[in-house]
């Protein structure tokens, strides 16, 4: 968070339970699904920043970093590369993507 | 092997309790992540890009069979039927859960392994050539010193909060395939004039953004002052290493701001103050651990077997296997088998819980039960009789495990990179695979020879690029990975730094690059002359001209 | 605060002074190693106990002269990761012979307690609520590995020693 980020933002932060990549969603709450990533600048992201850091508070996530976003319609993707390999899984193992696991994620 | 007495289990017992109850803490919120991950990664847990990642220590790389199966069983019960060999002998799970993790030290612990020190400012799992206590080429059996500093090492009161974190690697052999002199501290066993066995000790090897090769401070170290000399070098390191920055906190930039003569003087002073008081172990307890690792009970057999010769005949894969992964053992009628975890396309150092099922039992049907794992990525069976050879490597092809090519261009050294890892910059594991795949050809492998590529997807050098005879660098460009081509480096006795060739490529363009480079050697080789041979004899200039032009 | 101790030493209540605080006849007093090479015979005479407060950048040697004045010192970590504080504990008592209180104070974590207890120290400073986390952590573990500079032996003398007493049950 030191860097800044110039454009939209969506939040990423690993549950504390499983490590697993999630994004803070417009709903207020957490998906590994980037379609339900909430984004936004400026204050619409410090409203977003707020609500999100309850979770942390509380211990359902760590690691909550604000990360630059793409927009396509009204969906929002991590621009970086790093972030996009967290929101897609191992390049290698298309067996272990995040939507192709949707089991692993609910046992 | 090493046993477990009720001394080591309570250790390991203890800290299974206390890290049960820190994550159960932690779950609670009674510690906050802050105060959690200190205490999480002295257990070998980090958070990795996707999830946490278990790193479990192989003490010197030497498994039984019975470890290599709760191996598995970990793998498909708590993670994702897979796991990953690591370049200093460790194995790492990538997807295992926080609240699972206090269970799955407690079934290491069932079978006398930890994860302990794995992570963190301490001094890490000691490493040793894969075929200690088998080859032929060994003065000594490296294990049992390296047993000695591993309980030694295991919550030191003093060194358990480094400057940084701190490697120590030992051979006992004249080849060296632990590349020693790339530790922060290397040992090398050797005999002095009067048949004593002893060590010759160099510090301050390290690769990172800084890679140094290590000096030698000490020619003869004998064998029962190995711990008060380790403790020596340690203080002056704990003391002396800088804390200001963490990119010049390892103790090569310690040894290179001193001079090696400055940091042995300082040595020599300690231990000369320490050498008499009982930080050694007692004869009998030197003796109770090598006795651990006494030779296993071999019949000669004969050298050569007439049905294995003829299969080799028919078979060209077996005949390459045999050729390639196959190391004289000091029994005749033996050989160490490497079971490359590089097939073609697929990905370095992993292997899943069904692949370390069928190593297990070979282990147990033709190893002694061992297994060891090598700091190239591949796994070990030690003491196996030639005549079993074909039986073995049917059984190892059907599984994916037969690949002939150790020691060749494609028995890559690759790094997770930025497929797991949180510090990488760029991709390493599609890039191996493309290299592996553009080089799918057993007969041209063997024509280009032995060839060792080593790739790191970041500085920190995880995949030993700079000791490569080709290292390859990944590098975040502007948010594009890069790839930088390094030629010349070794990890062997004759351990040398690799030179940067030129500006990086993408990620199609350094498959190119490496098989541009290779194409160079084929034109200027000599009869008999291994690539790092030719590199060494006309230079960089060559390579150069043809990946950049003549400018 | 809370006071853990681990060896059952006296643990003296001692003031650090300020700057140019001075001490009242007799008291149990600490201060900086610098102000101490400086004070003169007066200041000695005057002070009950004298201990010095130092920082994990002090090297051992130079508290080598003062050494005799001292019965206590606290070593300053200013983070749990510095682990210079450990080998100056080990310094203080292997190599300058000190037989007073050691101890230490800043951020260390409960979990540090079983190197600071075998390093030498005698006392930690702690936050309250971590009191019970320090005293569990400075129990758990019975034998260690290595011999330390308080005479405790490693597991790899016990497991030879005649003396079945040191022997783990």
């Amino acid at each position: 968070m030191a860097k800044k980020i110039k454009g939209p933002q969506m939040l990423i932060a690993n549950r504390l339970d499983d490590g697993r990549v999630v994004f803070f969603t417009r709903t207020g709450g957490w998906s590994s699904n980037t379609d339900d990533a909430a984004y936004g600048e400026d204050e619409v992201l410090e409203s977003l920043l707020e609500r999100a850091q309850v979770f942390v508070a509380n211990n359902t996530v760590i690691d909550l970093q604000a990360i630059g976003a793409v927009i396509d319609g009204d969906k929002a993707f991590p621009s970086h590369i790093k972030h996009a390999m967290q929101a897609k899984g191992p390049s290698v193992r298309a067996d272990l993507g995040y939507q192709t696991s949707l089991d692993w994620e609910q046992a | 092997m090493y046993a477990y007495d009720q001394f080591d289990h309570a250790m390991v017992a203890s800290r299974n309790a206390e890290f049960r109850d820190q994550v159960e803490r932690r779950l609670k919120g009674e510690l906050t992540e802050d105060e959690f991950k200190p205490l999480r990664l002295m257990n070998g847990l980090y958070l990795q890009l996707h999830a946490y990642m278990l790193r479990a220590a192989i003490p010197y790389g030497t498994l039984s069979a019975d470890q290599m199966r709760r191996l598995a069983h970990i793998a498909r019960r708590y993670d994702k039927g897979y796991g990953h060999f690591t370049t200093r002998q460790n194995v790492q799970f990538n997807w295992p859960k926080l609240s699972d993790t206090p269970d799955i030290l407690d079934e290491l612990a069932e079978v006398e392994m930890h994860a302990i020190q794995t992570s963190g400012n301490c001094i890490r799992n000691v490493t040793t050539d894969q075929f200690a206590g088998a080859t032929a080429d060994e003065v000594a059996d490296p294990r049992p010193y390296a047993e000695l500093l591993r309980q030694w090492s295991t919550f030191h009161p003093e060194f358990s909060f480094l400057p940084r974190k701190f490697k120590i690697a030992i051979t006992g052999a004249s080849a060296d395939r632990a590349a020693v002199k790339w530790h922060d501290i290397g040992l090398v066993l050797k005999q002095n004039d009067a048949g004593e066995v002893g060590f010759e000790v160099s510090v301050g090897g390290g690769m990172g953004r800084t890679p140094v090769i290590g000096k030698v401070i000490r020619d003869f170290l004998p064998e029962k002052d190995l711990l008060s000399y380790m403790e020596a070098i340690l203080r002056v390191y704990n003391e002396n290493g800088r804390r200001d920055n963490k990119y010049k906190a390892r103790i090569k930039i310690l040894v290179e701001a001193m001079g090696a003569d400055e940091y042995a003087r300082q040595t020599e002073a300690e231990w000369d103050r320490i050498k008499d008081a009982p930080i050694d172990v007692p004869e009998e307890e030197a003796a109770r651990i090598k006795a651990f690792f006494a030779p296993p009970p071999l019949e000669v057999l004969e050298e050569t077997n007439a049905s294995v010769d003829e299969f080799a005949s028919k078979n060209f894969l077996f005949a390459s296997w045999l050729n390639n992964n196959t190391n004289k053992h000091k029994v005749p009628g033996y050989v160490n088998v490497t079971i490359s975890l590089k097939p073609h396309g697929g990905i370095a150092g992993d292997a899943t819980a069904e692949q370390m099922e069928l190593v297990a039992a070979l282990a147990d049907a033709y190893s002694q039960s061992e297994i060891r794992v090598s700091h190239e990525q591949n796994l070990i069976l030690p003491h196996v009789p030639v005549k079993d050879l074909a039986t073995i490597w049917a059984d190892l092809d059907e599984a994916g495990l037969g690949t002939a090519n150790v020691g060749l261009i494609t028995d890559m050294i690759v790094c997770p990179g930025l497929d797991y890892c949180a510090l990488a910059n760029a991709r390493s594991i599609p890039i191996g695979q493309a290299i592996s795949n553009r080089f799918d050809d057993m007969k041209r492998i063997q024509d280009i020879g032995p060839l060792k590529i080593k790739m790191s997807g970041c500085i920190n050098a995880c995949g030993h690029h700079h000791a490569g005879h080709i290292g390859i660098l990944g590098v975040d460009r502007k948010g594009e990975e890069s790839y930088q081509i390094l030629l010349g480096g070794s990890g062997a006795e004759d351990a040398s730094k690799g030179t940067i060739l030129g500006p990086g490529f993408d990620e199609h363009g350094i498959v190119d690059a490496v098989e541009k480079v290779v194409a160079v050697y084929l034109g200027e080789r000599e009869e008999g002359e291994e690539f790092l041979g030719t590199y060494r004899r006309i230079g960089a200039q060559p390579f150069k001209e043809a990946l950049y032009g003549t400018h | 605060m809370a006071l853990i101790n681990f060896t059952g030493i006296e643990a003296g209540n001692w003031t650090v002074l300020a700057e140019d605080e001075q001490p009242t006849e007799g008291a149990k007093v600490a201060a900086s190693v610098t102000r101490i090479a400086d004070e003169s015979e007066e200041f000695f005479a005057a002070v009950g106990e004298l201990g010095a407060v130092v920082s994990t950048e002090t090297a051992y040697a130079d508290l080598a002269p003062l050494l005799n004045k001292l019965s206590f010192v606290a070593i300053e970590f200013p983070a749990f990761t510095d682990g210079r504080g450990f080998s100056l504990a080990v310094r203080l008592r292997k190599d300058l012979g000190f037989k007073g209180e050691i101890r230490a104070v800043g951020p260390v974590m409960p979990d540090q307690a079983m190197h600071l207890m075998r390093s030498g120290f005698d006392t930690v400073d702690v936050a309250d609520e971590r009191k019970e986390a320090f005293e569990a952590c400075a129990a758990r573990f019975k034998q260690f590995y290595q011999s330390d500079y308080r005479g405790a032996v490693s597991i790899a003398h016990a497991r030879h020693s005649s003396d079945e007493s040191r022997k783990a049950s």
